[in-house]
């Protein structure tokens, strides 16, 4: 068994965290965009395609936070194997879930919105589609600031043996 | 660094109730306003895209006679079904009707009473339209295409049209919500032997029950806000249509204050009472000053003086709810918004049908008074 160190365990609360946060934001932007592209697809059938586009754009932020989790899993030693994590090595894991976690969270929840709207937009006017996509992305970016900074966190401080 | 565990522990729970309590409540309670309606703004959204363009609206205009008319109408499949099944007026009522009821199906639940309540519409003009059709001894020929077949009472219908007289209807109606509406103003109708009694209160009895569930309803402010100015807007112009009306004919305010709908938005009673002291019409107008109806009315007011017809400021007020209506999807896109933009369209769009139609029966009517007849 491994031996549970304070550092391991906020390791797999950042871990935890990171998927958790980053997953709940997918799963109620993904919610409210697939209602939207059933309500279009019933009036519009034609609708089907983009509608599963606009759906699987908020998934990205579920990626993020599954891939840091997995990150943050390998290199704490919570899988045994390896050296057990330090305290300052398991705050920097908690931390890098935290960003991935709470930076996903927003950015899904926006992103759903806007897919949402934008789906509305493009079954009234099917020339919305690039633009409905172009603002669907925008707040993509701060999943991707989150996901960067959770990276050089791991990288820093829980890779190079923290 | 930290070195107590106890510490660490209280960090991370400190850091996990904030996140909680900071971040997924909120949104939460933000979601749960918002995902409700995502369902049913796509399909009204979807709706509003096959409303008539100012081109095929032009292309309707511009058709020669009625027969033509409903051609270029069965085009569009919305319009149809029906327009070989009933005589046109009926055609698009019924496909008006029809597109409340869909709203009334697909409205999030915690809204949904507002537009039942505004589905009895159907109930009312049905009503109206027997006891008419009934007063004036028509047909139930006649009378069945008067009647849209929608509404609570779509399926008694047929039994309704079969009655002879006012009173039949009545009494056939006693067992509704109706019936002690309809009961209380006989005594005026048997005094007169107008409907206008009949119809003001079912009017009254309508603007008042989507009030009631207004002030019944838990949702957020922006929503509550939007349906508070929409329906407040056309009880607003439904008493400033009496009080224009009265004042052209000479009456004073005990005559028409059974028919005034008390709770309105912008025009409180005392403030109407004080519109009917105005000298004339263009007095009232100049009292209007301050409300968003003064310089709507003020700017019909030359073409009112031109023509002598009061129906220029109920286009003017009809054009005033559109406008007002058509920012609501803008103004909360993820809320109520979408819905009552789409049901204030559709409603201008079967109007502006339904006057095209009426002058497509004279020959050669002039197209510039046709297009300012339109909404």
């Amino acid at each position: 068994m491994v031996e549970i160190t304070l550092g391991t365990a906020m390791a797999a609360v950042g871990a935890g965290i990171a998927i958790a946060f980053a997953g709940f934001g997918s799963a109620m932007a993904q919610g409210n965009v697939a209602a939207a592209s059933v309500g279009a697809v019933a009036e519009k059938p034609e609708m089907f395609a983009r509608g599963i586009i606009f759906t699987a754009l908020p998934e990205t932020q579920a990626i993020y936070g599954f891939l840091i989790g997995i990150l943050v899993i390998v290199f704490s030693g919570i899988l045994g194997g390896g050296k057990a994590l330090g305290t300052t090595g398991g705050i920097i894991a908690l931390s890098a879930g935290l960003a991935i976690g709470v930076a996903g969270f927003g950015s899904a929840i926006a992103q759903g919105n806007v897919a949402a709207g934008s789906v509305g937009a493009v079954t009234e006017n099917p020339e919305m589609f690039a633009r409905g996509i172009i603002f669907t992305a925008l707040p993509e970016t701060q999943a991707i600031y989150g996901f960067l900074i959770a990276i050089l966190l791991l990288v820093g401080g829980v890779m190079g043996g923290g | 660094m930290i070195d107590s565990p106890t510490m660490l522990k209280a960090l991370i729970s400190i850091i996990a109730a904030a996140g909680a309590i900071i971040i997924v409540v909120p949104t939460i309670r933000f979601l749960r306003d918002v995902v409700p309606f995502a369902y049913p703004t796509a399909r009204v959204r979807a709706r509003m895209g096959r409303l008539f363009t100012d081109r095929q609206l032009t292309e309707v205009m511009e058709t020669e006679n009625l027969r033509e008319f409903k051609n270029y109408l069965r085009g569009f499949p919305d319009y149809a079904k029906y327009i070989d099944e009933y005589p046109i007026e009926k055609a698009l009522e019924s496909q008006l009707a029809e597109i409340y009821q869909l709203i009334t199906e697909i409205a999030p639940k915690r809204i949904k009473k507002v537009f039942e309540a505004q589905f009895k519409k159907w109930d009312i003009k049905n009503i109206k339209s027997l006891l008419t059709a009934k007063d004036t001894g028509l047909s139930p020929e006649e009378t069945t295409n008067l009647l849209i077949p929608f509404g609570e009472l779509k399926d008694k219908l047929k039994k309704l049209t079969d009655l002879k007289t006012v009173q039949d209807i009545i009494t056939a109606l006693e067992d509704t919500e109706y019936g002690p509406i309809l009961e209380a103003a006989l005594s005026d109708y048997e005094k007169t032997r107008m409907l206008l009694p009949f119809e003001a209160a079912l009017d009254k009895y309508y603007m008042e029950t989507i009030l009631e569930v207004l002030e019944e309803l838990s949702i957020p402010k922006e929503d509550a806000e939007i349906l508070r100015t929409y329906f407040g807007a056309q009880i607003d112009a439904t008493n400033l249509k009496i009080i224009l009306r009265a004042k052209a004919d000479n009456l004073k305010y005990e005559d028409i204050s059974p028919y005034i709908i008390p709770e309105s938005y912008q025009l409180p009673e005392w403030k109407l009472e004080y519109l009917m002291e105005a000298e004339d019409i263009k007095g009232i107008i100049n009292e209007l000053e301050g409300t968003d109806y003064g310089p709507i009315l003020a700017e019909a007011l030359p073409e009112y003086e031109e023509t002598g017809s009061l129906a220029t400021f109920e286009r003017a007020l009809e054009k005033y709810i559109n406008e007002t209506a058509r920012t609501f999807a803008l103004k909360r896109p993820l809320g109520v918004g979408p819905i009552i933009t789409f049901l204030s369209r559709k409603e201008a769009e079967i109007k502006n049908l339904k006057v095209i139609a009426r002058t497509k029966r004279e020959p050669s009517f002039p197209e510039p008074i046709l297009k300012e007849m339109l909404i």
